[in-house]
């Protein structure tokens, strides 16, 4: 079944868990966002150091200006610029009354995007309240600009920018997806997908999961979707690991494939990236039912190619520039303060050769 | 002191009815309906305080947070500790008293709230903490305990009210713990008149429209006709059932009187709005409606929905603000009224939720401190009880378990805790056990 070798070549520990990171070119060094701030971690030598805080949790961290500066988005609803040549935070904007939820930078590394939304009562079923403030916001990446507001429906929990440069993908807890034209802010597609969201009948009489995480493919012209399939108890978090591709310029979009029967266990995957190659993209989540958290999938077939079990949640799955390595951060559970009175580290790295 | 009344179990009269209904009693855990045929009403001994009570006419409305809420996220949040998880603090209208950022409307009349930050039971399990945190003690065999909608019922409500005076909104079917919990027999040893009357989503109450080619007149002869019969039938044989069906018969005609106060359309639009319109804001409104027009106690549920061991902070983003807006709405309401010294206002689950977060991105079960609300009736308003320590891990100071709660709960609403309930053969036991006192400090 494991057509390709995933062989751990680095791992070590940050003290809390690990809610997003992104890795430099040269695949030395991790800006890790994490639950009490901002790390910058080596991952030759396994060193790290705490440079910056948000009130709250990081929830997303990308180089920016020649990875001079590290822009992190968090709980707080804040996005921060850091220098890392002067050590300090140049700049930062209250961005939304609630959380990022996910931030992405584009690849040209011009423009931030930005996704929030407060999921609150919005009927006797606990369909979501309309936005009180705008889900999505296209920022300028060097000075904090904010250049587009659009508008969604709460909450909005993964973002993704074209590799063309031209689009911006967001999705939120109802399966809906709206891509817009980073330029115009025109709606270029929109559709919904239940199969990512549950209403719970067993404890719950609400919804919960939906799209955590975007990528486009290298042509631009496909949208791969990942989450969890729905679940009669969302409180069991036992839904099929799902990945969907959809052919966002079609009209209407269409769904022209998915994780492939029997290949899935069960788990929130929060995480998706599409290989510098263009030919794979890797999945990766929680591991609830099954024998994977972490798996690789060819980008044409929709074939699974190879699967981890890495004990501990991913939360962001990425390849090197060069293709060649696969970095995971997640984290564990949060473990009891021990008898010395210090809390075990529990955020995760780890680095796979691909060979 | 006194026992039973005669028309109890223990009034063996010989027939096989009797003693089948007695053994199925004793077996601890019997359906509602079925436990109707035991009822030991009036064992409690001492009428003094309860009758006082009956007089000012006292209610309480139970916010049952089933599945257990973080007091982390709440109550008792923990800002800048490891295990605070993502929501920060907010100053309250009492000085020093910070609570979640969730709670921006509590935030505002805390000096309205009793909240006890130092609660600390013994089971961990739903079913178990629902027995425990709803009856108020663990089991003891082989008599069911009373649920506290059922004492109140019994001790407050009155039994000639055609409103039913323990009425559960609940909209959902399912519940897992919860679900296996509303099977069982609420009333205990009060019997079924005390048992709840459902309602809410799909549990509407069918059938309690007069039919159009009935005429009132002819409604009333043939009810006269089946009381004459079934009287006369349960007199002769001694029949517990009869009475029981009896019973169920009064309550229906009293629900045939008062259907419109169970339709959720008849409330008003801008209260409706104002509650928000998740299903468990518009039952607290309709808790309300209730004991503005005769119940006793209304307990709001909507299923299990705090019990997050995955997605803990994605579902409290949304359960949180309904929780504070709906008690918000809820005592102010009764205080415009006038009614908030003799209503009581409870919002709790059966235990918390733990300081580390699972794998998951959940809380799982913590019945070692947690936290919880009164306003209302007997409370003193603007207190904050007990306390945990630097990361919410245990109780700091002044712990409160269950019995001491509801010990509390008894006495702001006038009755008392110290009854004895007394059977033949059986131990004498107080309606709280031990020597339990109740919070003197956040009582009026």
């Amino acid at each position: 079944m494991n057509q390709l070798s995933l062989n751990l070549a680095t791992h070590f520990k940050l003290p809390t868990g690990i809610l997003g990171a992104a890795v430099t070119n040269d695949g030395t060094s991790l800006a890790a966002a994490c639950m009490d701030g901002v790390y910058l971690a080596n991952l030759k030598d396994k060193s790290f150091e705490k440079i910056n805080e948000h009130s709250s949790y990081v929830s997303s961290a990308e180089f920016i200006n020649d990875e001079s500066t590290i822009v992190t988005a968090g709980y707080d609803g804040r996005l921060q610029w850091y220098d890392l040549s002067s050590k300090s935070r140049t700049r930062e904007l209250q961005l939304h009354e609630f959380w990022s939820w996910d931030m992405a930078v584009s690849p040209d590394r011009k423009l931030i995007a930005s996704v929030t939304g407060q999921y609150l009562a919005g009927g006797y079923k606990y369909e979501p309240a309309a936005e009180t403030e705008p889900c999505v916001r296209i920022l300028s990446a060097d000075i904090g600009k904010i250049l587009l507001s659009l508008p969604h429906v709460p909450s909005v929990q993964a973002v993704a920018f074209s590799p063309d440069n031209q689009f911006v993908a967001a999705g939120n807890l109802m399966g809906e997806v709206r891509i817009w034209n980073v330029n115009t802010g025109e709606l270029a597609a929109s559709w919904t997908t239940s199969d990512f969201t549950s209403w719970g009948i067993i404890k719950s009489h609400s919804y919960l999961g939906g799209i955590f995480s975007m990528a486009f493919t290298p042509d631009s012209t496909q949208l791969l979707l990942a989450g969890m399939g729905p679940m009669n108890d969302p409180m069991a978090g036992n839904g099929r690991q799902l990945w969907q591709k959809w052919a966002w310029q079609q009209t209407p979009p269409a769904k022209i494939d998915e994780t492939h029967k029997d290949e899935s266990g069960e788990g929130l995957m929060e995480t998706l990236s599409v290989h510098p190659d263009g030919t794979r993209f890797v999945m990766g989540g929680r591991l609830r039912g099954g024998d994977w958290n972490v798996a690789m999938f060819e980008l044409e077939s929709g074939t699974r190619i190879a699967t981890l079990k890495t004990g501990y949640r991913v939360t962001q799955a990425t390849f090197s520039t060069d293709g060649s390595k696969l970095i995971l951060v997640g984290t564990q559970g949060q473990p009891n303060k021990s008898k010395e009175g210090t809390y075990p580290k529990f955020g995760r790295i780890e680095v796979y050769d691909l060979a | 002191m006194k026992t039973s009344r005669s028309n109890t179990a223990t009034d063996g009269c010989g027939s096989p009815e009797h003693d089948v209904h007695r053994r199925l009693f004793l077996q601890g855990y019997l359906a509602a309906g079925a436990a109707s045929i035991a009822s030991y009403s009036g064992l409690f001994s001492v009428p003094t305080i309860a009758d006082e009570v009956k007089r000012h006419g006292k209610k309480c409305i139970l916010l049952w947070l089933c599945g257990a809420p973080s007091q982390f996220e709440t109550w008792d949040p923990k800002p800048g500790t490891p295990t605070s998880g993502p929501f920060g603090a907010i100053s309250t209208n009492l000085p020093g008293v910070k609570i979640s950022q969730l709670m921006p409307k509590c935030a505002t009349m805390m000096d309205k709230l009793a909240v006890i930050r130092s609660m600390k039971t013994e089971p961990s399990e739903h079913f178990q903490g629902i027995d425990v945190l709803t009856r108020g003690d663990k089991p003891r065999p082989p008599f069911v305990r009373p649920i506290l909608g059922s004492v109140i019922a019994e001790q407050l409500g009155q039994l000639d009210s055609p409103v039913p005076q323990f009425v559960l909104l609940d909209p959902c079917p399912e519940g897992n713990e919860f679900k296996a919990f509303k099977a069982g027999n609420w009333a205990g040893w009060l019997g079924a008149e005390y048992g709840p009357v459902r309602a809410g989503g799909e549990y509407s109450i069918p059938d309690i429209l007069r039919p159009e080619n009935l005429t009132e007149t002819d409604h009333s002869d043939r009810e006269a006709l089946r009381k004459f019969f079934s009287r006369k039938f349960q007199n002769e044989q001694r029949s517990e059932a009869a009475a029981s069906y009896n019973a169920a018969f009064e309550r229906v005609r009293g629900l045939m009187s008062c259907a419109p106060l169970f339709d959720l359309k008849n409330l008003p639009e801008d209260d409706r709005q104002r509650y928000g319109l998740g299903a468990f804001a518009q039952h607290a409104l309709q808790a309300r409606h209730l004991i503005e027009n005769g119940s006793t106690f209304v307990m709001v549920a909507n299923g299990m929905p705090w019990d997050n061991h995955v997605f803990q902070h994605e579902m409290h983003q949304m359960l949180v603000p309904e929780l504070d807006n709906v008690i918000y709405q809820l005592v102010t309401d009764l205080h415009l009224r006038g009614m908030l010294d003799d209503t009581l206002v409870i919002a709790m689950g059966e235990f918390g939720r733990t300081p580390w977060l699972n794998e998951a991105r959940g809380r799982d079960h913590y019945p070692n401190a947690w936290s919880m609300a009164m306003a209302g009736a007997g409370i003193k308003g603007g207190t904050v009880f007990g306390a945990t320590d630097e990361h919410g891990i245990d109780v700091a100071e002044n712990e409160v378990d269950n019995r001491r709660l509801f010990a509390t709960i008894f006495r702001a609403l006038g009755i008392s805790h110290q009854e004895e309930y007394v059977l033949p053969g059986l131990p004498t036991f107080q309606r709280v056990e031990g020597d339990t006192k109740p919070i003197n400090e956040i009582l009026v």
